[in-house]
């Protein structure tokens, strides 16, 4: 039997984790779309960057958020293409996994996000880290 | 809540309470929703009682038992459980690297068993799946808050000299 203190307090961090989530993602929106991370110095370093001096998959997307909430399309891709590319590919995976239109339509949910596809990811997401550091 | 019902070939669903009064449902429809252990006739369960059809029963007998469904309703949408690829891929390119990996490994194993017919085995790969992208997301979301604020911490502490962190282009 748990205690009583201990079963309002987990309640009360199941009620407020989604709006404290989303506040936080809305400041940090907001930090992200007023500052460019590429010319402040206080936004963090990639920690793979910062050990081995090669870029990961994922460098450059501070700065992708930065120039799409500011609707620079360029600077984003330039910033980090895969991560430009991957977003319709995103949308589209959230789109199947929360709404009906997986059930709807599973070949094409198979198709797009199946084994082949998760393979097919994986190797563009290590081909992508080699290509950008040759 | 969603509903299942079954007239012993095939099932249906999933509706809502509303959806379900208008299918005829009657004392021994067998119904199942996320939680039953398995098909469950329509009078045993309290929340049903107000929806129940007066019709008569039908005249052929009952059908054979069907097999129980398990506690996952995508099986029965013959839909393999949540893979978590979109959010592996998230947290890969936003955060954290390896976690993203394991969580995208974790995703191809959740297919794969399920089309080999190893339904537990995929519920389990998608929980692992879960789990590395999860951990990934607030370990994420925690070190940028605390990076920030300590940033500010700084700064303020500092007799408000941000100097140092004026635009260095």
């Amino acid at each position: 039997m748990p205690l009583l203190t201990e079963v309002i307090l987990k309640s009360l961090l199941q009620t407020i984790r989604v709006p404290v989530v989303a506040l936080i993602l809305l400041a940090l929106a907001l930090l992200y779309y007023s500052l460019d991370p590429a010319k402040y110095s206080f936004f963090p370093k990639c920690p793979f960057y910062w050990l081995t001096g090669y870029k990961c998959p994922g460098c450059g997307s501070q700065r992708v958020v930065h120039h799409l909430l500011n609707l620079d399309l360029k600077g984003a891709f330039d910033a980090n293409p895969l991560l430009f590319i991957a977003i319709p590919y995103i949308i589209g995976g959230f789109l199947f996994d929360y709404t009906r239109l997986g059930n709807r339509i599973p070949r094409v949910r198979k198709f797009l996000y199946g084994r082949t596809a998760i393979i097919i990811v994986f190797i563009i997401v290590i081909s992508f880290w080699i290509v950008r550091n040759l | 809540m969603e509903y299942f019902y079954t007239d012993g070939t095939t099932n249906y669903g999933p509706f809502t309470l509303e959806q379900l009064r208008e299918k005829n449902i009657t004392a021994a429809t067998k119904i199942w929703y996320a939680g039953l252990s398995g098909w469950t006739p329509a009078n045993e369960i309290q929340e049903l009682a107000g929806i129940l059809s007066s019709s008569p029963p039908p005249v052929n007998p009952p059908p054979p038992p069907q097999p129980a469904p398990t506690a996952e309703v995508n099986f029965m949408l013959n839909r393999p459980p949540k893979t978590w690829l979109v959010e592996s891929i998230l947290v890969t390119l936003f955060c954290c690297l390896p976690f993203g990996i394991a969580g995208i490994i974790y995703a191809s194993r959740v297919e794969s068993k399920f089309y080999a017919g190893d339904h537990p085995g995929a519920q389990q790969a998608s929980n692992e799946a879960g789990k590395w992208t999860k951990i990934g997301f607030w370990i994420g979301l925690i070190v940028l808050v605390l990076y920030f604020l300590g940033i500010m911490f700084f700064a303020f502490t500092d007799g408000g000299n941000f100097e140092k962190f004026t635009p260095n282009y």
